[in-house]
């Protein structure tokens, strides 16, 4: 008999954002695309860039905010995704995201010179981080 | 007496001493209950990291070796006599037992032990009571961060690797001058094995080496993108990682290692103000007799 749930793991830093939940599928925003996993899918990894990640538990459907990381599916029909940050939708503050976002575009847009590299790279960074929580929050 | 006056101020002092010490222990076990957990909650996310990187990278077998080829700027194993960097983490603050101490002295040893074999030992600190330690030595510190807290953590993380980074792979990345170019980069800090024991760790962070090779006998995964694409996402992300965690076991050891020094620490003053207290009374009671004597000699006197 094929299992027609996984169990799905989302690992942070700061702790377990969820452990061991069973779910019918679950989609992640890959490096190469949005994918989804369903069961009985091949021992896979792949990177996740900032987004939002979906799944139904139970009967309902959860959104959770995720920064970059990677997922993993392991031949149990487990996944595990590992990021670096993930919010619940719950936890997320929209209007202090956007109001955040609207600064660190105008920090990105004016002048690319005076800032470095790595000073760049941080604001992309931070950018879709802000812009993932605020895809999990709309409706 | 002047003895007696001086013993009951020194009650005093230690009592007053353990009113600080025990209140020290006291929100020491307070704030232990938290960061312990961090500690706990981040091990799951740091251990699978490092297995799931640490096994991309025992796959590439010896690819990886020698001076050309390797999968990854991160994972280039520089043979010969160079530099080496450790990030060097200890506490803020002190009166946490051996906690600084004992980090210290590890990495003193370590830092001869690699002088003798030839290398360069640069430090970078974390914690201000490692840097004062070794400002005294002629010892270069390159760059010098404050201990971390739970609320930073993950941001001083990500700074200090793309800083070690930045000086494994030659400095081309950010253009900080004033970073040295590095071979090895290492990391010293107190493990935390459970509140009683912390164990100064130091281990290597660059090249990229995995920790223990996990028999997977799992198929090897399907790995999208391909496997020198995925390492160069994953392997700063591992990095970072390995920073992390050593961050929270030394948030966790240093709140340990102070609530139980803090707690003996009480303790022997409890002792101590017993053992005053009764020599006091002692004293005081031979004072008594003392004086009582001397009356009773007198009156004899007199009668006689």
């Amino acid at each position: 008999m094929a299992d027609t749930t996984i169990k799905l793991d989302i690992l942070t830093p700061l702790g377990p954002k969820r452990h061991g939940v069973v779910v019918p599928g679950v989609e992640v925003p890959g490096l190469l695309g949005e994918l989804g996993v369903l069961p009985e899918h091949v021992p896979f990894i792949t990177p996740i860039v900032p987004g939002v990640v979906r799944f139904r538990d139970g009967g309902d459907s959860v959104r959770i905010a995720v920064g970059a990381g990677f997922l993993e599916v392991t031949r149990d029909n487990r996944v595990v995704i590992l990021v670096e940050r993930a919010l619940e939708v719950s936890e997320i503050d929209a209007n202090k995201a956007r109001d955040e976002l609207k600064r660190v575009q105008a920090d990105l847009s004016h002048d690319l010179g005076s800032i470095d590299a790595a000073e760049h790279r941080k604001l992309v960074t931070e950018q879709g981080w802000l812009e993932a929580q605020i895809r999990a929050t709309a409706p | 007496m002047a003895n007696l006056k001086e013993i009951r101020s020194r009650i005093t002092t230690v009592k007053n001493t353990r009113k600080i010490t025990s209140a020290m222990s006291r929100i020491a076990a307070a704030r232990l209950v938290k960061a312990q957990q961090a500690a706990m909650g981040a091990r799951p996310y740091g251990e699978r990291l490092d297995q799931v990187v640490g096994s991309l990278v025992a796959s590439l077998g010896g690819e990886s070796e020698g001076e050309e080829g390797a999968a990854h700027p991160l994972l280039l194993k520089r043979s010969g006599n160079g530099r080496v960097v450790i990030v060097h983490i200890t506490a803020d603050r002190g009166l946490a037992g051996g906690f600084n101490a004992n980090i210290n002295r590890a990495v003193v040893n370590f830092i001869r032990k690699e002088r003798e074999a030839g290398n360069d030992v640069v430090l970078l600190t974390v914690g201000k009571k490692g840097r004062s330690f070794f400002q005294h030595s002629n010892q270069r510190i390159v760059r010098h961060h404050d201990a971390p807290t739970l609320a930073d953590l993950v941001v001083k993380a990500k700074a200090i690797a793309s800083e070690v980074m930045a000086m494994f792979t030659g400095g081309k990345e950010g253009g900080d001058t004033d970073l040295p170019q590095v071979d090895r980069v290492y990391f010293a800090y107190n493990y935390f094995k459970n509140v009683l024991t912390q164990q100064p760790r130091i281990e290597q962070l660059l090249p990229f080496e995995s920790r223990e090779i996990v028999n997977d006998e799992r198929v090897l995964p399907v790995l999208e993108p391909g496997r020198d694409a995925l390492l160069g996402h994953l392997l700063p992300i591992a990095v970072e990682s390995r920073l992390q965690q050593a961050f929270f076991n030394s948030i966790a050891g240093e709140i340990a290692a102070r609530r139980t020094a803090m707690d003996s620490a009480s303790d022997n003053a409890t002792q101590l103000i017993r053992e005053l207290t009764l020599f006091y009374n002692r004293e005081r009671q031979a004072a008594i007799t003392k004086e009582l004597m001397e009356i009773i000699g007198g009156a004899e006197a007199l009668k006689g």
